[in-house]
């Protein structure tokens, strides 16, 4: 298919790298100019044309002139916004929905020093860090996904 | 009635976005509201208000008989865009003189009208400068059935009679209720023909507490959805565009494939 350029084992310093896990680059499909100059090209004139294409046919409305003696009937901040406001909607006491909010990013600082006794990198080899992750992503589609519905359907999504 | 909100509001669509049918259609029931993604200038196209209810459902009228119900919408669509020249239908009108964007059809039989179709016309921001090529909302209100209320605040028979005493029923008529109030006094209130009484002589009462069923069946909604007013040229442009990205695309990949035969040729 493309060229590939077999890695040379009479070389020393490369052997050393491969031992280490490294030197990966000095083998295979070159980067230049095959990558660099003409795979490269064609992706970033796609994603140029997708983005032209995106801003042509559904361009950004541009809503109602902001009235702030006038609350809309339906309030909705934007998309990723929703699982905070969908928490502090549902949360009676101000202040616990705004500490809810805060504790989000709070949260998320702390996973990486929770398992830092853990040499691996690997998601599989670091249970508590994936737990963390899988868990929150599902709480906060559910929570964005409940900040849509009216509030009665907002922690159920009305499928219970 | 649109007439109603006709004579009383210069704009249907309030600041908060509320479209004041619902100030008298106080109970609520959803709508759906289907218009094209994007129109050109001067299309021609079709907006579609689906009013979906029960049709064996039958509502109090008027005079306390019982009927099919009634549907009637409201369309109000951004500045320039107007009913279609070419509609030959008698029931939509606009809202006003000043507002020939608002588009009204109503009350019509919902055996026949439970998809409103408003044939519509964009307008050409060439002869309108008012009017530019951008995303454009539309809002939609629908109804099926009577109000709860007239526009002068007087309650319809098409709502439940709540008791305005505390008190003890004391007698119940043919046509009305009497009670009496923890004081001795005695309140009759009149109970329109066709409403299914839910007191009992002798049974206690609490203010505002229901003397009656809620015989409504119908309700009001509303929706929004958006319509981009598309230039032409611009998507002539966007094509020719489309076309040259692929040659060019195209072209690094033949020669990168020629690249490649000489670094093949190279190797061995």
């Amino acid at each position: 298919m493309s060229i590939l350029k077999k890695p040379d084992l009479s070389d020393a310093q490369l052997r050393a790298k491969l031992a280490k896990g490294m030197g990966h680059n000095m083998y295979g499909e070159p980067a230049w100019p095959n990558d660099l100059l003409y795979t490269f090209p064609v992706v970033i004139l796609g994603t140029i044309t997708c983005c032209i294409g995106l801003a042509l046919m559904e361009p950004s409305a541009i809503g109602e002139a902001a009235n702030p003696f006038a609350t809309p009937l339906e309030i909705l901040p934007e998309w990723y916004f929703y699982p905070t406001f969908n928490l502090l909607r549902v949360i009676p006491n101000k202040l616990l929905g705004v500490l809810s909010m805060a504790s989000v990013p709070l949260g998320l600082i702390f996973v990486p020093f929770i398992e830092n006794r853990n040499r691996y990198q690997n998601p599989w080899r670091r249970p508590i860090a994936t737990t963390v992750f899988l868990v929150g992503t599902v709480v906060t589609i559910w929570l964005g996904i409940g900040a849509t519905k009216s509030i009665q359907d907002a922690i159920s999504l009305g499928l219970f | 009635y649109p007439i109603y909100a006709q004579q009383a509001y210069a704009n249907p669509r309030e600041v908060t976005g509320r479209i004041v049918c619902a100030n008298c259609h106080l109970a609520q029931k959803a709508i759906e509201l289907e218009v094209p993604n994007s129109v050109l200038p001067n299309q021609e196209f079709e907006a579609t208000v689906k009013i979906d209810y029960d049709l064996n459902q039958k509502q109090l009228l008027g005079n306390g008989q019982k009927g099919g119900l009634n549907v009637g919408a409201v369309l109000i669509l951004p500045e320039g865009f107007r009913l279609s020249p070419n509609s030959r239908s008698p029931f939509f009108n606009t809202y006003s003189e000043q507002l020939p964007n608002v588009i009204v059809i109503g009350p019509v039989p919902g055996e026949k009208y439970r998809e409103i179709h408003f044939p519509l016309k964009a307008p050409d921001p060439t002869t309108n400068k008012q009017v530019h090529f951008v995303k454009y909302s539309i809002y939609a209100g629908g109804n099926r059935g009577r109000g709860q209320l007239y526009p002068n605040g007087q309650k319809s028979n098409n709502a439940p009679v709540l008791a305005s005493v505390n008190g003890v029923i004391e007698q119940i008529r043919e046509n009305e209720v009497v009670i009496k109030t923890d004081q001795g006094d005695l309140v009759s209130q009149a109970i329109p023909a066709g409403h299914t009484l839910l007191v009992k002589q002798g049974q206690k009462i609490q203010n505002e507490q229901p003397l009656t069923m809620d015989p409504n069946v119908g309700g009001f909604g509303q929706a929004e959805k958006e319509i981009v007013l598309q230039n032409p040229t611009r998507l002539k442009t966007f094509i020719a565009f489309c076309v040259t990205v692929f040659i060019g695309q195209l072209a690094f990949v033949l020669k990168k494939k020629q690249v490649e035969r000489v670094q093949a040729s190279e190797m061995n």
